[in-house]
C-alpha cells in the first residue's frame, strides 16, 4: 500500500506504515575505497536500470598537495574516457583565518567542448590540500546515462579544504555532449594518487 | 614503483601503456604550474578588486589610499617576471586594504 496523503499528526499517530516504494528509493549499487590509487573507476552498474545515478564522495584525500580532482566519462565500458563536455563552475570560499571570502565564477575550471581530466584546473575540486586532515567530500548526480537521444547532464557539489587553508564550496554542472550511452566513469587527481577516500554509487529508483 | 587503480572495487596494476599515459599527464601537469599560479593570482586579485568596486561609483569619493591600493592590485600580475617560479608567484604578498 502506498502513502497517499499525510495530515496533521498522522505520522506521529501511525502504528504501521505500508510500502513506500512510490516515494522513490536510493538503491545502493557499489562502494569503492581508494588506497594509493591512481584512479577509481566504475565500469559496471551504470546502465538503463535507473534514470539517475548519484555518486557520494567521502573524504577523498590526495597523496600530492595542491592538485585538482577530476573525472571523465566513457561510452565503451572504460576502455577510453574521452567524452567531450561543456560545463559551468562556481565557488564560494572562506579562509580559516577569516582573511578573505568570495563568490566567483570559476572561469578556469569550466569546459567548452573539452575532454577535461588533464586540463589545467579542477572540475570537482581544485588546489586540494594534502595535509593529514584535508580532504574533499561531495556528490555528483548523473542523469539518464543510457539515453540514446539526449546529452548526458550532471550536477555536482563538493566542499574541499584548499591547500591554502580555505573552505571552498564548489558547484559544477554540465553535460557530456554525446547521445551514446555512458557506461563508465573515472575519478582521479591531476597528479599523484588518491591516497584514501570512499566513493559510493546509488541508483535513484 | 608501479601504480594501481581501483576498478569496481578491485586493485589493478596499470599496464605499461597506462603508466606511460599517466606519466605524460603528470609531466603536463608539472609544466603548467606557473600558468596555474598566475591564474590563481589573477582570480584572487579580481576578487579583491570586486570587494572595493563600490568606491568607484560616481556618488562616492574614493580616498587616495584606496585608489593606490586598487592600482597596486591591478599592477600585481605585471610584477611577475619570466624568471619567477610558480612557488614564487604563489608566495607574492598582496597589498593591504586601507
Amino acid at each position: 500500500m502506498a502513502i497517499i496523503k499525510l495530515n496533521n499528526r498522522a505520522v506521529k499517530d501511525a502504528t504501521a506504515v505500508g510500502s513506500t516504494t512510490q516515494l522513490g528509493n536510493l538503491v545502493f549499487i557499489s562502494k569503492q575505497t581508494a588506497s594509493s590509487s591512481s584512479s577509481v573507476s566504475f565500469t559496471s552498474g551504470i546502465d538503463s536500470t535507473y534514470k539517475e545515478y548519484i555518486f557520494y564522495f567521502n573524504n577523498i584525500h590526495p597523496a600530492t598537495n595542491s592538485v585538482q580532482f577530476n573525472f571523465n566519462l566513457s561510452t565503451d565500458n572504460g576502455s577510453n574516457y574521452n567524452v567531450v563536455r561543456t560545463t559551468t563552475f562556481f565557488y564560494a570560499y572562506h579562509n580559516e583565518d577569516d582573511s578573505g571570502t568570495a563568490l566567483s565564477y570559476g572561469g578556469n575550471n569550466d569546459l567548452a567542448q573539452a575532454l577535461g581530466g588533464s586540463q589545467t584546473f579542477g572540475e570537482l575540486a581544485w588546489n586540494q590540500g594534502s595535509d593529514a586532515d584535508q580532504s574533499v567530500s561531495g556528490y555528483l548526480h548523473l542523469f539518464e546515462p543510457s539515453s540514446d537521444t539526449f546529452v548526458k547532464h550532471y550536477i555536482g557539489s563538493f566542499n574541499q579544504s584548499h591547500e591554502g587553508d580555505l573552505s571552498i564550496a564548489n558547484y559544477t554542472a554540465g553535460y557530456g555532449n554525446t547521445t551514446s550511452a555512458i557506461n563508465a566513469i573515472e575519478f582521479k587527481m591531476s597528479s599523484g594518487n588518491i591516497d584514501a577516500g570512499e566513493i559510493t554509487l546509488f541508483g535513484v529508483a | 614503483m608501479p601504480r594501481y587503480k581501483m576498478v569496481n572495487g578491485e586493485r589493478v596494476q596499470l599496464t605499461a601503456e597506462e603508466e606511460a599515459a599517466r606519466d605524460a599527464e603528470e609531466a603536463a601537469w608539472e609544466a603548467g604550474a606557473k600558468d596555474r599560479s598566475m591564474a590563481n593570482l589573477r582570480a584572487k586579485r579580481n576578487n579583491l578588486l570586486k570587494e572595493t568596486d563600490h568606491y568607484a561609483l560616481s556618488d562616492v569619493t574614493m580616498s587616495a589610499d584606496m585608489a593606490t591600493y586598487r592600482q597596486n592590485l591591478r599592477d600585481l600580475p605585471g610584477t611577475v617576471t619570466d624568471e619567477n617560479t610558480a612557488a614564487e608567484v604563489d608566495a607574492i604578498t598582496f597589498p593591504t586594504k586601507p
